[in-house]
């Protein structure tokens, strides 16, 4: 039987049209590159270009920031096996703290934008790993319709849940992304101030 | 008591005053500041400072403190913090700069993300570890060499002039939109 791996890009499409509205770390490399070129600029993605191994961090402190500031959605992280790797001591804190965050662990086995050499992950269970980190969830998915169910359980699951999503190793054609990282930050503040606004005008209504 | 133990006895009194001295002068500092994150990684040198923030009074209602495995990934959490409007202070010693430097300029320098770092100096006089003035007298170099701005207080800054210091830090960090570090030596140099 041929098993049919889950392509990147589709899984960016996926989880950026089942989470519009929710803020979004992107991990650098093919993440960032292929969730522009399936979903374009986006004012809820905050794109890491080159910070391998503190996509998890970041948006453990943007959980954290937003909680302070009474949200209650998620924040998600959509993060590759080889950065997560880099950066797995983020997880103990992530159990530790508890925030509302959903992340997204993009399983190819390799380091697809350098060239596809191999990490670690074969031998790596993440789902084992977080739930041993204390966190409230996680789970591995292969198809797209357990990447359906899986989100659905994510979002109406108290956090952090970490989702592994098994992919292959193909590949959109992008061109480099070449934003201003100073731009990228502000402009994700700015989404940010709109949507807090947003939901602060929401609950006095 | 006489003789060499008994100078031996005024210094180790000396060195635990000026210890407990600027201790106080850093949380004074760092509570002017009114921080809603403190991050911090284990140092004895700041065992009063972090004492404070940890089950001491700074440990207050509304405020997180928690270790940061690693410097790099403190801050990686303060950068998400500080897009989200929060008031983080990372608290470390100065043998974890070279942890962090990836980090630092991958993520706060080009994004304009301002931190501020409390970093305690070790491996000058006083110290009792035997290698860590290895990575230690390297910092400011490696500080100046990644562009990150730095200030230093030590015996030339008057203790009384130290809170307003590094709340000047906080607001210079935010004022130029970057990260910057307050080195500050515990050890008495």
């Amino acid at each position: 039987m041929t098993v049919v791996s889950l392509g990147r890009a589709e899984v960016l499409r996926f989880i950026d049209a089942a989470v519009p509205d929710s803020p979004i770390v992107l991990s650098l490399g093919g993440i960032a590159r292929e969730m522009l070129a399936v979903a374009g600029r986006k004012g809820n993605h905050f794109v890491s270009l080159d910070a391998m191994g503190q996509t998890v961090s970041v948006a453990l402190g943007l959980a954290l920031g937003l909680e302070k500031r009474g949200s209650t959605g998620k924040v998600l992280a959509i993060e590759g096996d080889g950065s997560l790797l880099m950066g797995l001591s983020a997880l103990s804190t992530v159990g530790h703290l508890k925030p509302g965050l959903l992340v997204y662990v993009l399983d190819n086995g390799v380091y697809l934008a350098t060239g596809g050499q191999p990490t670690a992950s074969a031998d790596i269970d993440f789902v084992a790993v977080a739930i041993a980190c204390s966190w409230q969830g996680a789970r591995e998915v292969r198809t797209v319709e357990e990447l359906a169910a899986a989100t659905d359980w994510a979002l109406q699951t108290e956090g952090p849940i970490l989702i592994r999503v098994r992919i292959g190793t193909a590949q959109l054609p992008v061109r480099y992304f070449l934003a201003d990282p100073a731009i990228l930050a502000e402009d994700f503040r700015r989404w940010l101030r709109s949507s807090m606004h947003a939901r602060d005008s929401r609950q006095c209504s | 008591m006489t003789g060499a133990g008994a100078v031996a006895e005024d210094e180790r009194e000396s060195q635990q005053e000026i210890l407990e001295q600027r201790s106080a002068a850093i949380i004074a500092g760092i509570e002017a500041i009114d921080p809603d994150h403190v991050m911090h990684l284990a140092s004895s040198t700041l065992k009063i400072v972090l004492s404070h923030f940890i089950d001491g009074p700074g440990a207050r209602r509304g405020r997180r403190v928690f270790a940061m495995p690693r410097e790099e990934e403190g801050v990686a959490i303060a950068a998400g913090l500080e897009l989200a409007g929060a008031r983080p202070v990372l608290i470390f010693q100065d043998n974890g700069i070279g942890n962090l430097l990836t980090s630092l300029l991958t993520l706060c320098q080009p994004y304009h993300l301002p931190l501020l770092a409390i970093v305690s100096r070790r491996g000058g006089l006083g110290e009792y570890n035997s290698l860590i003035h290895t990575i230690s007298e390297r910092a400011e170099a490696l500080l100046d060499a990644a562009d990150v701005r730095w200030f230093q207080l030590d015996a030339r800054t008057p203790v009384s002039r130290w809170s307003t210091e590094i709340e000047r830090a906080w607001a210079f960090a935010r004022t130029t939109h970057r990260p910057v570090f307050v080195l500050v030596n515990l050890m008495g140099s």
